[in-house]
């Protein structure tokens, strides 16, 4: 996976490249494999160790959602050894066909609908900026993924008619995540305890750390300020602003 | 050390599956052939056995080994999961898959969060009372020796006092809060709404048989490896094997056959290597969710039975229903840790019933959730609209967030309803379509739980409050009524058109209150199974129908039930 | 001999105080010497084994009571507490009763702790993970701590009563005692020469208890410095005890002084640890679960009682050689 460096950062500094981002510094899950039970150890040392190799999406399509989901769920700051792999879980899932269980009725089946909409993706990059979506600038590229975010795709697609755009934004958004916090450098970044059997936990309250695990240590992390993805203040979304009434009771 | 024992099959780190199970040849015939062997259909199987019935239980998913199949890790647990292709759709599209059913010995109560509260008495009446919705053909207190039964049986831990419904106290103690628990027992005492903590939930609050103490880690919905917490697979299905019944893992029942006389004679169903076999029974009990036990019979048709097995009424599929189970988080100064305890350890049903002063019939309770990383970054892209940056910066704070769900009754309405689609799964059967829309008593309900449920995370001293919306626990679909034309079963299951014939799970629930629907499906497979047991072989060889009642038998538990527990108030 | 702690107290007392308290200071003193104090101390021990009774009714209600033996403590200690009771107005109940009741209840609490230690091996991991498993598990030395109360009813069960301080029979039995050849164990206690003995005691109970608040205030990550305190003490509070053993200038030094502090700061500890009950969310409205999952209210106490347990000590005779 090439890093891609930031090219907007007026005030956002310097993206160092953190082997790990987050509040905990010091603190790594991995380091705690021998207290976890054996089939867990395998599986998530698996995941880490055996990066699974492209067999669903062509190359030209697997560069594609490189950038795509660059953006979806960004890692500039993280050094090139400690990325996450994120794609290669998602053609895994379509190579392997597996289901999350349901469709909607108004989608096509997974596979079709990524390759749908990677289409689509890079058709309105042409359309809008006359590139194909890789080679625009990282700004270019969030500009159009926000339009589908929002659910107003810009410019608009005629693939965005057969399959509702908020619908495989999910899809897409939702595979991303899964993939980047099932890892632990993810849990290590957020301070999640990670596999936790047969060594339960003793500190339940009060947000204390277990004597393995690290207290926050907060400080300005430097993501991007200019980002398209950056949440404004309040973070909710127009449509879910909160009622006014805080703390006040019926 | 019991601990250390890696031989044979495990459930749980201390508990072992006795072994040889008894095996039963397909031309065998069986009393009982049971479809799932789920929630409902474990504690069938268990009951029946134990009464001396030959019986088969056909699962479709694996015999969980909990310490070589089950990891402590969200994605790892995939596969507890029903994930074989369904079709959702409808104003207000379900997400089914992992947010809705199991597949695999246990079903459901292998990666239920095991929030055990009883429905309260209102729950069986609620047409009569509210008009609205439907009435069950039995009534709180027929079902209430069950529940104190299967409180005991499975064990359900929780305060000494519920003050709600029907007020009781639990068999065994509470649990420690987490970070969740002390935010919702905090906000809902700073606005004057009582709460419980530490239950009810079907977790060990102490050593139980060869079934450890919880230990805390918070991977409930994961499967509990430690066994600690109640699924079938530990505390039923041990048992029925114990007394001779066979649970066929890796069987998708296919249809239900029905022979010249209207009596179906048995099952047939798909092994492992896609190789049709035929069970035969004297009775079938079908017990498969309530999305796969509507899809079977409607799978079932044949002549005479044209759209369905059992479906004379032509509600068969309809009256689907899902608790609203909106999510609020709250972000907090100090650090909360929300993924340490159980997700189910505190609750408060101030809202559950129907209040003059709103605008909507019946309510809502407030529990706690814990999702994980994966299941919590979803939560805040649907509540924040997060990604990218911002996403990756929200979950950095990850710990400093506190979930709170809203459990909301949704009434049956006939356009909520599972049909058959036009796809077919591996197996060559049409899959399930699954529609659904809120009404608009529905939404005047959600509205107002969540605004609620913001105002206790407000006032437990958030700084910032969002809310996902999100729905839970599917029943219906095969209610049961005394009326044959509006209903598909009777009140002990069986079909009003096939005297051997029965479904019980969570499909023939009329309605579902606010409360978790799984000790109830729990409850109600113990009664049928008394049912069914007094009845002996009239079932087999006559079509009469008594109704009379069982009477509940205790002699029938699994072992450790008796002589355990902190004295009961009430 | 160089410094008896008992005479100078007397001294001072005869001094400093008003008459009447002087008085009365120098009669408990004589009292506890002589080890006539059986009525007192049946009281203590009621009033230790009411407290240990409900913490342990708690503890065994979050347990679940899913193991019927887990009554007997309970059952027990109620007992221990009529028993030792009725001893303060029977010398029957003391002498019989309370040493038949006392000795069942020791016994309980050894079996308690076979189960207990049983109960942290079948936790997950097992002894393989010792420290969350004795975090998590049963409270490992519980049973014994409870066991310590019934031994003090045991000791009592062989003092002398208040009253027989300056009876004439006690008097010829006290020259007699004192002729060489005649010790034993019982006739000591009966004459308040059992400072060796109790401050053997005190090593255990303090042990015990201390341990409890180690690993209890390990659990809770030692968010407040003050959680330090009876960590540090137990240790301080054992060596005493030890040197006490064998020495008696350490009995009427050391001893008094670090039992005093243990008993001041399990005081302390008691109104932080209610202070930290009423502070749980919820707080006061939730009474019960808050004192079933807040900061043990009775644990302080306990180590309190390690505390008295050692100043009385310190105020006893010592053994007779043999
Ligand atoms: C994440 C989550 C959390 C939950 N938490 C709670 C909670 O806290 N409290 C609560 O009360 N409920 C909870 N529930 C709901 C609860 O799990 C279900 O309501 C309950 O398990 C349903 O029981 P059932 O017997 O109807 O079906 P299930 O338990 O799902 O059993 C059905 C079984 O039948 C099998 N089956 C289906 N079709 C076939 C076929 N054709 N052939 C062979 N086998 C078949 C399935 O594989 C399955 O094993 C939760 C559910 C989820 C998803
Ligand atoms: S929190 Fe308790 S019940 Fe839940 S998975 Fe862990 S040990 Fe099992």
């Amino acid at each position: 996976m090439k890093q891609k460096s930031y090219p907007l950062r007026p005030t956002g500094g310097e993206i160092r490249d953190l082997a790990q981002p987050g509040y905990y510094s010091g603190f790594s899950t991995l380091a705690q494999k021998k207290k976890w039970d054996e089939t867990t150890r395998q599986v998530v040392t698996e995941r880490v160790e055996k990066v699974p190799p492209l067999r669903f999406f062509s190359s030209g399509e697997a560069e594609l959602l490189t950038a795509i989901v660059s953006r979806v769920i960004p890692q500039d700051d993280r050094a090139a050894d400690r990325m996450i792999p994120v794609h290669p879980a998602i053609d895994e899932r379509l190579f392997k066909n597996e289901l999350n269980g349901f469709r909607y009725e108004d989608m096509p089946p997974d596979r079709e609908a990524y390759r749908l909409g990677l289409k689509a993706i890079d058709e309105m990059a042409q359309k809008r900026f006359h590139e194909p979506f890789v080679s625009l600038t990282v700004h270019r590229q969030e500009l159009i993924l926000k339009s589908l975010h929002d659910g107003k795709p810009d410019p608009a697609h005629r693939i965005w008619q057969r399959m509702p755009v908020h619908r495989f934004w999910t899809l897409l958004a939702e595979d991303c995540v899964t993939a980047y916090y099932s890892h632990p450098w993810a849990w290590d970044e957020i301070g999640f305890g990670g596999p936790a059997y047969p060594r339960g936990y003793m500190r339940l309250e009060n947000g204390l750390p277990e004597p393995w695990e690290v207290d926050e240590q907060r400080y300005d992390w430097n993501a991007p300020v200019d980002s398209l993805s950056e949440l404004d203040e309040q973070g909710a979304p127009p449509e879910q602003v909160l009622p006014q009434a805080h703390g006040s009771s019926s | 050390m019991s601990m250390l024992n890696h031989h044979g099959h495990r459930l749980g780190s201390m508990q072992t599956l006795p072994a040889p199970m008894r095996k039963y040849a397909d031309r065998e015939t069986v009393d009982y052939c049971i479809v799932g062997a789920g929630s409902a259909g474990g504690v069938l199987a268990q009951r029946l056995a134990r009464a001396g019935f030959r019986i088969v239980a056909l699962e479709a998913g694996p015999f969980w080994d909990t310490e070589k199949d089950w990891v402590s890790d969200e994605r790892g647990s995939h596969e507890l999961y029903w994930n074989d292709l369904r079709i959702t759709g409808g104003k207000d599209p379900l997400a089914l898959g992992a947010n809705n059913s199991g597949k695999g010995v246990g079903g459901g109560s292998v990666h239920w969060a095991a929030f055990a509260p009883r429905f309260h008495p209102s729950d069986f009446r609620v047409y009569s009372e509210d008009s609205v919705g439907a009435d069950w053909p039995i009534s709180y207190w027929d079902l209430k020796p069950y529940y104190e039964l299967l409180e005991q049986e499975i064990p359900v831990a929780g305060p000494a006092w519920f003050p709600w419904g029907d007020p009781h106290g639990y068999p065994y103690g509470p649990h420690p809060l987490g970070g969740v628990g002390d935010v919702l027992v905090r906000g809902c005492a700073k606005l004057g709404l009582r709460s419980v903590a530490g239950g009810p939930v079907a977790i060990l609050s102490a050593s139980h048989g060869d079934r450890p103490h919880c230990i805390y880690r918070g991977f409930c919905i994961q499967g509990c490896k430690v066994g600690a917490k109640a699924s079938t697979l530990i505390t039923h299905v041990p048992d029925a094997i114990d007394h001779g019944a066979e649970i066929r893992a890796l069987s998708m029942a296919a249809r239900i056959s029905l022979h010249d006389d209207g009596r179906v004679d048995g099952v047939l169903y798909i092994d492992r290597d896609g190789n049709e076999h035929f069970q035969r029974a004297r009775a079938v009990i079908v017990s498969g969710y309530a999305i796969e036990t509507p899809r079977l019979l409607l799978n079932s048709a044949c002549s005479g039975h044209r759209h369905g097995l059992a479906n004379s009424s032509g509600t068969l599929g309809q009256y689907l229903m899902a608790q609203a189970g909106n999510v609020v988080a709250g972000r907090f100064d100090e650090l909360i840790r929300l993924y340490k305890a159980p997700p189910a350890h505190a609750l408060s049903e101030e809202f559950y019933e129907t209040d003059k002063r709103r605008d909507f019939a019946r309510g809502f309770a407030i529990q706690t959730v814990g999702p994980l990383p994966a299941a919590f970054a979803k939560q805040m892209m649907n509540a924040m609209g997060a990604w990218g940056w911002g996403l990756r910066r929200v979950m950095m704070d990850m710990n400093h967030w506190a979930t709170i769900g809203v459990l909301g009754e949704i009434l049956p309405w006939e356009d909520n309803r599972v049909e058959l689609a036009e796809e077919k799964d591996q197996y060559g059967l049409r899959v399930a379509k699954v529609t659904f829309n809120l009404h608009d008593n529905d939404k005047k309900l959600i509205e107002f739980g969540k605004k609620r449920v913001m105002e206790v995370m407000w006032a437990a001293g958030a700084e910032q409050v969002v809310q996902e919306s999100r729905y839970a626990h599917l029943v219906g679909a095969a209610r049961m009524g005394s009326d044959p034309a509006t209903s598909v079963v009777d009140k002990f299951g069986r079909t009003h058109d096939i005297p051997n014939l029965f479904v019980c799970d969570g499909s023939i629930l009329p309605t579902q209150g606010s409360a978790n629907p799984g000790l109830t499906i729990q409850a109600l497979a113990a009664r049928t199974a008394d049912y069914l047991i007094k009845q002996g072989d009239a079932i087999f060889f006559s079509n009469r129908r008594d109704q009379c009642e069982p009477g509940i038998r205790y002699d029938l538990s699994p072992p450790y039930t008796n002589f355990k527990g902190n004295p009961r108030v009430a | 001999m160089s410094f008896a702690l008992t005479t100078a107290l007397e001294q001072n007392a005869e001094r400093a105080l008003p008459k009447p308290i002087g008085i009365a200071t120098t009669s408990i003193l004589e009292h506890i010497r002589h080890g006539c104090f059986q009525r007192s101390l049946c009281l203590i021990v009621s009033a230790t084994s009411v407290a240990s009774g409900l913490e342990v009714g708690y503890e065994h209600y979050k347990g679940s009571y899913s193991n019927p033996i887990m009554y007997t403590p309970v059952l027990l200690s109620g007992a221990l507490a009529g028993s030792s009771l009725l001893g303060v107005f029977s010398r029957w109940g003391a002498q019989v009763l309370l040493r038949c009741v006392s000795a069942a209840t020791l016994a309980d609490g050894v079996i308690g702790f076979f189960f207990h230690v049983r109960g942290v091996a079948r936790k997950p991991g097992g002894w393989s993970l010792p420290v969350t498993n004795i975090v998590m598990g049963p409270p490992i030395f519980a049973p014994l701590l409870f066991g310590t109360s019934a031994y003090l009813g045991w000791m009592a069960s062989y003092l002398r009563r208040e009253e027989e301080l300056h009876s004439v029979g006690a008097k010829v039995q006290e020259i007699t005692s004192t002729l060489p050849g005649s010790s034993d164990w019982r006739r000591d206690l009966r004459h308040g020469r059992f400072q060796k003995h109790l401050s053997a005691i005190t090593i255990l109970w303090a042990f015990f208890s201390g341990f409890e608040a180690l690993y209890s205030h390990y659990k809770s990550n030692f968010r407040y410095k003050a959680q330090w305190t009876p960590v540090l003490l137990t240790p301080l509070l054992m060596a005493a005890a030890a040197g006490a053993i064998k020495s008696p200038r350490i009995a009427n030094t050391a001893l008094p002084a670090v039992s005093a502090l243990a008993l001041a700061d399990g005081a302390a500890g008691f109104y932080y640890h209610a202070r930290g009950i009423a502070k749980r969310p919820g707080g006061l409205k939730k009474p019960l679960y808050n004192i079933l999952y807040g900061p043990p209210i009775f644990a302080p106490l306990l180590f309190a009682a390690c505390g008295f347990l050692g100043l009385l000590a310190s105020l006893l005779r010592r053994e007779r050689e043999k």
